[in-house]
Formats: structure tokens, C-alpha cells, sequence
């Protein structure tokens, strides 16, 4: 199965995320399919770009956005 | 005595996502947490994966992740309570780019007088601004 979480970078007290698209056996290896955007909180206004037609591609295709993910997609229209 | 720690979390984090609050939290205070606490926090706010998912990373029940998960929470929420870095350490960064902005447009009025005083301000300020950039790197 394919999920799309979001992956923590960034400095130390910096945080800054992207969503990415990864096999649920390899969590952990740093390792993922695709880079479909970012999130960066510490702007203002909060700064998401998600590239849209990847996410629903992805989506369409059964893979399952964490909970966190979720909010981003809908936060951005795209769910 | 716990709701009431909660509540004043709850209230401090409004202006910031539950994620990025759990990211700072854990930055500011992750090494005092334990082993498996820390990497529980990791690995779920991080690295974005589901209890059951650091379950049968470390091979122990979903429950057991999910309490060491809302230990550490606690414990960094209680750390907070008392020290409060991440809401100092928020507080700054605010005001300090307010300044950088002041600065910016302060130097564009000077610019556009250039007499030998302001180009002796701006570089004055471009100074303060160098300050800055240090701070925040």
C-alpha cells in the first residue's frame, strides 16, 4: 500500500514539511516515491503548495493520506 | 490539575498548528524525554506515521505506543507549562521580523533622500539587518 504523509525538515526550531508519497513497507528509509509539495508553517500567511493534478493522480490511484495530510488537502480544495 | 495544563496548551497553541507546536515542543525539550518516548514523537509527528505503524516497528502493542506517545506529550506540555521557551522563543522571532520589516522600509525612504546622511544610516541599518540574519540562521 501507498501512503502520503508528511515528512519533517528543517532546521533545529525551524520546522518545514513535505508531503510525500511512500510504500507503507519502507517508512523509514528516507526513501519515497514522490515529492507532491510542501508546508511551511512558520510564514505568514502559512505557506502550502501541493501540486494538485500528483495528489489526486495519487489519491485515484488508492493511496491513503494520513489524517495530517487530510487537513492539507482540504485546506487547499483539494479534497 | 492535568485538564487545566491542557487547557492553557490549548489556548498558547491557537495560533499555531497542532503539528508545528509538537515539532517545536520537541526540539526545545526532546532530549529530556526518554529512549522510546523520543522515538515514539519522532516517528509519529515527524515522520507522520500511525500508532499501528510504530507498533510493529518496535514490536509492541498499538496500546503501548499510544501510551508512551501521551506520556511524552505530557511531559513536553508540562515542560512548556513551566519554562515556556516555545512561546519566548515565538515571541521573539515575531517582534524580530517585525523589525527587519521597519528596517526595509525605513531604508527604502532613506534611499530615496541619498543624501551623505542616509547612505550613512543605511549602511548603519544594513548592519542591524546582518545582526538579524545571524540570529536566524
Amino acid at each position: 500500500m501507498v501512503k502520503i504523509r508528511l515528512k519533517r525538515m528543517g532546521a533545529h526550531k525551524k520546522p518545514f514539511y513535505r508531503v510525500v508519497v511512500a510504500d507503507i513497507r519502507a517508512p523509514r528509509d528516507g526513501k519515497f516515491i514522490e515529492e507532491i509539495g510542501y508546508y511551511n508553517p512558520l510564514t505568514d500567511p502559512v505557506d502550502i503548495n501541493i501540486d494538485e493534478e500528483a495528489a489526486k493522480k495519487w489519491l485515484g490511484n488508492g493511496a491513503q493520506p494520513t489524517e495530517t495530510v487530510k487537513k492539507l488537502f482540504k485546506k487547499t480544495g483539494i479534497l | 490539575m492535568l485538564i487545566y495544563t491542557d487547557m492553557v496548551q490549548k489556548v498558547k497553541s491557537m495560533k499555531i498548528d497542532d503539528i508545528t507546536q509538537a515539532s517545536l515542543l520537541y526540539d526545545f525539550y526532546g532530549q529530556l524525554l526518554s529512549k522510546r518516548q523520543s522515538q515514539v514523537m519522532e516517528l509519529y509527528h515527524e515522520e507522520n506515521l500511525s500508532l499501528s505503524e510504530i507498533a510493529s516497528e518496535f514490536n509492541i502493542s498499538r496500546q503501548g505506543v499510544h501510551d508512551a506517545l501521551k506520556n511524552a506529550e505530557k511531559a513536553l506540555s508540562e515542560y512548556e507549562r513551566k519554562l515556556g521557551l516555545v512561546e519566548k522563543f515565538r515571541k521573539s522571532s515575531d517582534a524580530v521580523s517585525k523589525i527587519d520589516r521597519i528596517i526595509d522600509s525605513t531604508i527604502d525612504v532613506l534611499l530615496y533622500e541619498n543624501t551623505e546622511n542616509t547612505v550613512k544610516a543605511v549602511e548603519d541599518l544594513r548592519k542591524v539587518k546582518d545582526i538579524i540574519d545571524k540570529l536566524e540562521e
